[in-house]
């Protein structure tokens, strides 16, 4: 059983997305728990993915295909988690701000949250305030994440917030906001609850927030 | 494939015409058979006259045809040998092939503890040894100093017996005379485990200084001699000062180098044909406000690419420098005028560039910068290998895959290249502000200091022979025994 979960972590930490969710498979076919294959396979594995992209033994590319990995092994678990009652670790919601067509930053952050273990929800780019509160109210996030890359466009996640505030659901999520020209008084400025200044940091925020 | 097509392996760099290499090169030919030089040394006199050098007194006169014959003599290409075996520290001398390390003697060092300069110690030299050794762009060792705290006659020895089981790259060693290039030598030859077998695999390379303007004294003959005689790799090398004791403009002052050099060159030749031998030397001006000998000066930089360009256009490897400054410690200025030395350096393909680690004018060692140059020679080296272009590398395939509003992080290609088409720094810092702060807002001086630091408390270069050790032991008893006895 333990050699399992060994082989998981070995194939997280490959970034191997077509092993992965293969042995995910085999481990619930041979009737291991599904919250015991998460915890003492996938996380272990992201674990140590985190700790040597720390230490820069592990590269970005490398890191995102553990991430991938780790999603698609996560996505056969997550139906048995809900259906016995698992409290999983959270749903974000992501966009990149209206007028703002960039993309990348806010896709990278995503991508490690999801190799966090947590459910994304991208919104994409160009989102307007009315879109964020919409998404809100459909797929009741615990998180909203916004992103801008540009000193014209960073407005908007003051505006969003605002929007937020009036549809009356401001107290049922989490905002954090980043990118290039952000920094954390603006993030306090506007009134959101963080501030991520890279994808790692996004990611670890919002677990905190989660927690 | 495709027909017609051609490609440029690396960046590109030129500066002199053909027609000014030949003027440059007609130029040095003139001045060792018109002017010649003076040679203050019977036996090398002998020789040279024997192979039909005009000799008058101490003057030594080298018509051309003698000079092309050595040139024609000496091998363009050849290999420098790790101790060890260890391939990855041979260096292979050839065309286009760059490679870096220290140089030889100044008087003080910087304290890698205290970062103070104080006069040079043996210890300093197992210092630098290992430092090089751990360094992934040096390629070779010498010992950034003069060793103080040993018997005077015999810093040279200590400095080597220091030095050599504390890298396995290959070592340039310097000594004052032949004696203490004996004891050099010895040392090689019983890690080599004999004459013949250091012939077929040469681990040092032996440094000679003939004077400016157009002189040799005995001793730089002496030492000459004794590398040729016992087939030890040499450097001839000069270290004219422009407008002092050399022509005020570059190209009279290449000319004059060369003609230093090439004057040692024909006499090792005469002794040993074929003789590995690297053309010399220093060539930088003389700052005419402070008289100093500048290291960090752009016309180093110009005059050593001139002589690149010379000593490649006859076939000869060149003795560059690069990465020294005149700054007195580890700051801005030695990183602007280290970093573009090195740059140009590379750019010329210099084949050993040496100096990498002087400060102060060349007054004082410092591994420190040697260190933080290693940092500007991976950068460097990044830029010299140029820009690929083949069927994968121009990736049409992978831009239609991904096409607009996409992103390359998933694609194996990024995977398969992403850690070769990029540099990643060891020194220079791309943290975000944050994580800078976090680690506590280390200048690069502090991060070279660590380097530095973590090498000498962890790097473990490959040892020694336990017979050389014991060898190392004797021809050192031997040495002091041999300055006792003329006392």
């Amino acid at each position: 059983m333990s050699e399992i979960f060994e082989q998981l972590a070995t194939f997280i930490i490959e970034g191997d997305d077509e092993k992965t969710p293969e042995l995910v498979q085999k481990a619930l076919d041979e009737g291991l728990n599904a919250k015991d294959i998460l915890d003492n396979g996938l996380i272990i594995g992201m674990n140590e993915v985190g700790v040597r992209f720390k230490d820069g033994s592990m590269y970005m590319p490398e890191v995102l295909m553990s991430a991938k990995a780790m999603h698609d092994g996560q996505e056969l678990l997550r139906p048995l988690l809900a259906a016995a009652k698992v409290k999983q670790s959270g749903k974000i919601l992501m966009g990149t701000v209206k007028g703002d067509l960039h993309d990348i930053g806010k896709n990278l952050v995503s991508m490690m949250m999801e190799g966090q273990g947590m459910e994304v929800i991208n919104l994409g780019f160009n989102v307007d305030p009315e879109k964020f509160v919409a998404a809100i109210k459909e797929h009741k996030p615990d998180v909203v994440g916004m992103s801008s890359m540009l000193t014209t466009t960073m407005r908007f996640m003051g505006h969003t917030i605002k929007a937020i505030e009036e549809a009356g659901l401001r107290d049922s999520v989490k905002v954090i906001v980043g990118g290039a020209p952000l920094d954390a008084a603006f993030g306090q400025r506007i009134g959101a609850d963080g501030y991520g200044y890279n994808a790692g940091d996004g990611a670890e925020l919002a677990k905190r927030l989660l927690a | 494939m495709r027909t017609n097509y051609r490609t440029n392996s690396g960046v590109r760099f030129e500066m002199l015409s053909k027609d000014q290499l030949e003027a440059l090169f007609n130029g040095v030919l003139h001045t060792l058979a018109y002017t010649g030089l003076d040679v203050h040394h019977e036996e090398a006199r002998d020789i040279l006259k024997g192979i039909g050098a005009w000799v008058d007194g101490i003057r030594v006169r080298i018509p051309a045809y003698l000079v092309k014959r050595s040139l024609d003599m000496a091998p363009r290409s050849f290999t420098l040998f790790a101790r060890d075996g260890n391939p990855k520290h041979d260096i292979h001398i050839d065309p286009g092939r760059g490679h870096f390390g220290p140089g030889p003697t100044p008087p003080n060092f910087i304290d890698v503890d205290t970062l103070e300069r104080r006069p040079y110690v043996k210890d300093d030299a197992r210092i630098v040894a290992t430092v090089c050794d751990a360094l992934p762009n040096i390629d070779f060792c010498e010992s950034l100093g003069t060793v103080s705290d040993v018997t005077t006659e015999l810093a040279a020895s200590y400095e080597f017996a220091e030095m050599f089981p504390n890298t396995s790259k290959p070592i340039v060693a310097w000594s004052f005379g032949a004696e203490d290039g004996e004891d050099i030598h010895k040392i090689a030859v019983a890690e080599a485990g004999g004459q013949e077998a250091f012939e077929k695999r040469p681990t040092y390379v032996h440094y000679c200084e003939p004077i400016s303007p157009l002189l040799s004294d005995d001793k730089a003959i002496d030492k000459l001699l004794f590398a040729a005689r016992h087939r030890v790799p040499l450097i001839f090398t000069p270290c004219p000062i422009a407008g002092g004791t050399a022509p005020v403009t570059a190209a009279g002052t290449i000319i004059q180098a060369a003609a230093e050099s090439w004057m040692g060159l024909t006499l090792a030749q005469a002794i040993q044909p074929g003789l590995p031998f690297f053309m010399g030397g220093v060539l930088s001006v003389m700052d005419m406000k402070e008289t100093v000998f500048s290291y960090g000066a752009p016309e180093l930089s110009l005059m050593m690419a001139g002589v690149a360009e010379l000593a490649h256009y006859v076939g000869l490897p060149l003795w560059q420098t690069g990465g020294c400054t005149d700054s007195k410690i580890l700051d801005a200025q030695a990183a602007i005028e280290g970093s573009l030395s090195c740059f140009f350096s590379a750019l010329t393909g210099g084949d050993l560039c040496h100096d990498v680690g002087y400060t102060e004018s060349g007054m004082t060692g410092s591994i420190l910068q040697t260190a933080m140059m290693d940092e500007a020679i991976g950068y460097v080296r990044r830029i010299t290998r140029g820009i690929e272009v083949n069927e994968d590398t121009l990736a049409t395939d992978v831009i239609h895959n991904v096409g607009p509003n996409g992103h390359y992080l998933y694609e194996k290609h990024t995977r398969k290249y992403f850690k070769t088409e990029f540099w990643y720094p060891n020194l220079c810092d791309r943290h975000s502000y944050e994580e800078w702060e976090a680690e506590g807002k280390k200048p690069m001086r502090d991060r070279v200091v660590e380097r530095v630091q973590d090498i000498l408390s962890t790097h473990q270069p490959s040892s020694i022979k336990p017979e050389t050790r014991d060898a190392i032991k004797q021809i050192l008893a031997a040495a002091e025994q041999r300055v006792k006895d003329k006392e």
